[in-house]
């Protein structure tokens, strides 16, 4: 956090270009490394093991739509049908064709791809709400297609149970196992990100959201762009969409639905659009935000109410106090939690002094 | 500055407060169980009565001693009816030491019937859930307890074959359903049926939200001139769809709803009893206030000088509420007794779910027998008619066409 | 055999379930046209006040009319408050934001209802028959007639407000340009104010419409994802683009829940609005009477 950038002398151009320009960033990274990959995986109990696999889950979906809201500008609040999409097509390859987790995964993402680039097809024409309305239509419309065709879904309930992926022949089924497991892909996922950002496509996809016929203008193929951003988008739901499957054992359209979309818009939204950290930040909000809320509650709502009032009263505050701090993030810092964290960072930056 | 400070520092008490939040100290024997619900989300009118049934069972037994001297302490989860948050509940409650999951919702169901396999923690899903359960070899840690919509649509058959005079040849019937996995499940029984009865079956799928079923009814009261309807709808539908055969001008009494159509909510808002006369509701508990466990409940809140709660009023949900408590505290008991009161584990109560018999509770519960081979306890259902301002019984407990169901079983479920 | 008389009672049914959806589009489009706002708590708008009405006659034994004019006071001071709190510091955000905004409002709202009123389904009687009017073949339900005559009433009455009222001559320029509005001595914040307060009016009706027809609970709230496709169809700036777009809705509904529902088994009457705003869309971008947007670098 408090990172002195005096003393630091560069005596060559590679070291001036480095990622880590610092000795503290690199520190950083190394600390925040054996952290998750040794120290919180032994220190942790199962219960809380559980809870970082849902966040590590949710932070490969909220980067995906950061990719395409943030940085793209495109809304979507089709991502609960993707996720689908890549769980379906995960699931019938896994059980039908017996395929491992390391061929299902990426192909549940590239078939989410492929119908999250057909879905942006409007986009050639629509902007802004229209085209969140024409992503809300891909949302029934999808839903509507895994409910009736049972050779997508396997039969009317429309659930497929997965095998535990196998690694070396050794079932992933503890939530420790999750936890590795989860961790390589987000892993994959923020490095993918942050790398894409840094390319050509990644400035592509800026220039089309500050403004994409000024855009056009200079060069860019904006429709082809666009696609490509709904189709790499899409590809991060689809696998957050197989992940989840390969986590619960089971896929099942019901998981995915407009509740779902919306839940993943907030945390971007709140973690901070066009920011890769914010999507990180917004993923572990959202899912700690209701944990948070019931255990305050649990434990101080006794000396308030009686038992069976709290029963109730938890679950309804739970869901006021989450639209609440929702309104409360847009109102007061509409960039989001990694806005939060940089001026944080930045005010420690020289502290004690002002500037 | 000050201001984003403020909110950091905001946000590091509550992740610290998550951390260390006081776990609560258990005494050594207590018996947990989880308790699922919804009180928020999309089924929260269910939620908000069955689940304080549940906890009033559970406190009655608590007062008199709990169970072969073991209190039981409920950890009861709002899930909101999202799939993510039952998953972290679940675990939590693991945490806890749950020996017995109380599920709620049928995606939950299906989402941790894996875990539950794995973790050997039994979970029981009355009235929901996956209808193919009901076969305790191959899902040896789920139980319906109640009848599956399998059963129910069976039972439905049944009565609608009654209703006609014995016969259903050449008949005309409706299934008007919720579109969603839950509301198809029945459709191969139904299908099955149809063929060995010989009526003829036409579906009318309601698409969710289901708040809007105009051209459906017209189409059954004016074109298709159904026989009979057999209804399928959860959340608002229910009444909806009562308000509309009424508008169409079908008959209510030749109309059976499923377990979750079923209620005095679903009465009330679709505009009382005097509207709904007539109407057949399918019922896994009993219905009404006249059981000898209610009477016990209203006198253990009366002793603490308190009314008994409104939700009472409720009877249809608050009684399947009764009812889920009354027979896991059957299912402990037994698991207790075997194992001479030392703790008891997910797999003892599991062995205690299939040693359940003829717990009949003044007749809120059906004749239950759960074997381990039938999880279901035998796909019991009663059928109460809307009639002069409140729920009548129209038939006694019954099940029916137990072959067809169990060929479907284990025909059928989750690929 | 082709049956002339259902056809004519799906497309009598869809035409007033068209209107009554309007009924609650209008709220939508009004908020829209004025501040360029997108409210995705319209149908959390529309529960709230029906709980409002519901409660005051169940609990307080109001007369009907008397329970109507609170809820219709209460989301009128409901939707001036609101856009005070909220929306104000929201002017000039990205439209994520605000639709963010109004999800979280909805997740408030959901939650108040049922912590402070009870979560059970309450009834919210009428002096209405529930006893269907049969004129020659067709079957109408007198609640239904009467949403659709509140949303033709509205229709006109918007229609006068828009183009002849000082008022609404203002709250047009206000919707045309904010700076060249402020420019001219509006109030700009006033007539925001007051387009969401007239949005809270058409949600009370609607709430007690569809709280009639549907009972009062959360699932209410549920009607607003019906709004969707008809602003959509209709143009999401138009007030008579809701009504048609409530229209076609309704209609392409129950024709296909009658003839196409048989034909593949599921329910397509969701499903079908939307394939048909998509193919709109892709024809005219802006709906079928939106406002054309035309951009400059």
């Amino acid at each position: 956090m408090i990172q002195r950038e005096c003393g630091v002398l560069k005596t060559s151009y590679a070291a001036d270009m480095a990622l880590y320009p610092l000795p503290i960033a690199r520190k950083t990274m190394v600390a925040i490394a054996v952290l998750f990959a040794l120290v919180l995986p032994v220190a942790l109990d199962p219960y809380y093991l559980s809870i970082l696999n849902l966040i590590f889950i949710a932070v490969i979906g909220a980067i995906g739509l950061n990719i395409l809201v943030g940085y793209t500008g495109q809304i979507s609040v089709g991502h609960g049908a993707f996720m689908s999409v890549g769980a379906y097509t995960a699931a019938n390859l896994a059980v039908r064709l017996d395929f491992p987790f390391w061929l299902s995964l990426p192909l549940g993402g590239l078939m989410a791809a492929l119908v999250g680039a057909i879905v942006g097809i409007p986009s050639l024409r629509i902007k802004g709400l229209y085209l969140a309305i024409a992503t809300l239509a891909a949302q029934f419309i999808i839903e509507w297609m895994i409910n009736h065709f049972t050779w997508i879904s396997g039969g009317v309930q429309a659930s497929i149970e997965v095998p535990r992926p196998t690694l070396f022949g050794h079932g992933i089924a503890s939530q420790l196992e999750m936890y590795f497991f989860l961790l390589v892909f987000v892993v994959l996922a923020v490095v993918g990100a942050l790398n894409l950002m840094r390319s050509r496509i990644g400035r592509a996809f800026v220039a089309i959201r500050d403004h994409d016929i000024a855009a056009q203008i200079i060069g860019i193929d904006v429709f082809r762009y666009k696609l490509l951003a709904f189709a790499i988008s899409s590809f991060y739901a689809g696998v957050t969409g197989v992940l989840y499957t390969y986590y619960l054992g089971i896929a099942n359209y019901e998981q995915f639905q407009l509740g779902v979309s919306i839940d993943y818009l907030a945390m971007i939204i709140i973690g901070g659009l066009g920011s890769i950290l914010g999507s990180v930040f917004g993923a572990v909000f959202i899912t700690l935000l209701p944990i948070a809320i019931r255990w305050a509650m649990e434990s101080f709502g006794g000396a308030l109410f009686s038992q069976q009032a709290v029963l109730n009263l938890i679950p309804n505050l739970r869901l006021i106090l989450f639209g609440l701090l929702i309104i409360f993030f847009l109102v007061v810092e509409p960039e989001g939690l990694s806005r939060l964290w940089r001026n944080i960072r930045n005010y420690f930056r020289v502290w004690p002094f002002a500037y | 500055m000050r201001k984003d400070l403020a909110i950091a520092a905001a946000l590091i008490v509550s992740v610290g407060a998550l951390l260390y939040a006081p776990t609560a100290t258990r005494a050594q024997e207590e018996v947990v169980i989880g308790l699922l619900c919804d009180r928020t989300g999309a089924t929260q009118t269910v939620g908000v009565n069955v689940c304080p049934g549940y906890h009033d069972y559970i406190a009655l037994i608590n007062s008199k001693g709990g169970v072969e001297g073991h209190r039981i302490r409920v950890v009861e989860i709002d899930h909101e009816f999202k799939v993510p948050q039952a998953m972290e509940a679940y675990e939590r409650q693991k945490k806890e030491g749950a020996v017995l999951i109380s599920l709620y919702g049928t995606p939950h169901t299906q989402a941790l019937s894996q875990k539950l396999a794995e973790d050997r923690i039994p979970g029981t899903s009355p009235g929901f859930g996956i209808a193919a359960s009901a076969d305790g070899s191959r899902y040896p840690f789920l139980f319906p307890i109640a009848a599956t919509y399998y059963s129910q649509a069976a039972a439905a058959v049944k009565f609608v074959k009654d209703q006609l005079g014995g016969s259903l040849k050449g008949k005309k019937i409706a299934y008007l359903f919720y579109d969603n996995p839950s509301g198809k499940e029945p459709l191969p029984v139904l299908g099955e049926l149809s063929r060995q009865e010989g009526f003829e079956l036409r579906t009318f799928a309601v698409p969710p939200p289901g708040v809007e079923m105009g051209a459906q009814v017209l189409d059954i009261a004016q074109r298709y001139r159904a026989d009979f309807v057999i209804s399928h709808l959860f959340g608002r539908s229910p009444s909806v769809s009562i308000k509309e055969l009424k508008r169409a001008g079908y008959p209510l009494r030749k109309v059976v709803a499923f377990v979750w159509g079923a209620a005095e909510a679903d009465i009330e808002a679709a505009g009382g009893f005097g509207v709904a006369e007539g109407y057949y509701a399918m019922q896994f508990a009993g219905v009404g206030s006249d059981y000898p466990v209610l009477d016990e409940i209203r006198a253990m809140y009366r002793k603490q000088g308190q009314e008994p709660p409104k939700v009472m009023a409720s009877t249809v949900y608050y009684n399947r509420g009764v009812l889920i408590a009354a027979i896991h505290v059957e299912a402990v008991r037994n698991a207790l007794k075997a194992k001479r009161g030392q703790k008891i584990t997910g797999a003892d109560v599991k062995a205690g779910f299939e040693g359940i018999k003829g717990a009949t509770f003044g007749g809120l519960l059906p004749p239950l027998e759960i074997t381990a081979a039938d999880h279901e306890g035998g796909g019991w259902v009663q059928i109460f008619q809307a009639k002069g301002g409140k729920f009548v019984k129209a038939t006694d407990w019954f099940k029916a066409y137990p072959e067809v169901v169990a060929k479907e079983v284990k025909a059928t479920g989750i690929q | 055999m082709f049956d002339w008389q259902f056809l004519l009672l799906l497309v009598s049914n869809g035409i007033l379930l068209g209107l009554m959806y309007a009924l609650i589009a209008l709220g939508f489009v009004l908020v829209y046209k004025a501040t360029d706002a997108i409210n995705f708590a319209q149908g959390e708008f529309v529960m709230i006040a029906g709980f409002a009405v519901a409660v005051a006659m169940a609990a307080y034994g109001a007369p009907w009319w008397l329970a109507a004019g609170i809820g219709l006071a209460g989301m009128i001071a409901f939707g001036f408050g609101l856009e005070r709190t909220m929306l104000r510091p929201l002017i000039g955000r990205p439209v994520v934001a605000v639709i963010m905004a109004t999800i979280g409002l909805a997740a408030v709202l959901r939650g108040v209802g049922p912590l402070m009123w009870g979560a059970e389904t309450r009834a919210l009687p009428l002096p209405i028959a529930d006893e269907p009017l049969v004129l020659g073949p067709l079957l109408i339900s007198p609640i239904q007639l009467v949403g659709a005559a509140v949303s033709l009433l509205f229709l006109a009455g918007f229609a006068w407000f828009f183009l002849k009222s000082r008022k609404g001559i203002a709250m047009r320029a206000v919707a045309d340009d904010q700076q060249v509005a402020m420019a001219m001595g509006i109030n700009v914040e006033r007539y925001f104010g007051i387009a969401w307060a007239m949005a809270g009016v058409v949600s009370a009706l609607g709430g007690i419409v569809w709280g009639n027809l549907l009972g009062v609970d959360v699932h209410l709230a549920l009607v607003g994802l019906k709004v969707f496709p008809v602003v959509i169809l209709g143009g999401l700036d138009s007030i008579p683009g809701a009504i048609v777009g409530g229209l076609i809705v309704g209609v392409v509904e129950n024709v296909a829940a009658g003839y196409i529902d048989p034909l593949v088994g599921g329910g397509t009457k969701d499903f079908a609005p939307y394939v048909l705003m998509i193919v709109a869309l892709m024809i005219r971008p802006y709906g079928i009477f939106g406002k054309q947007i035309i951009e400059r670098i």
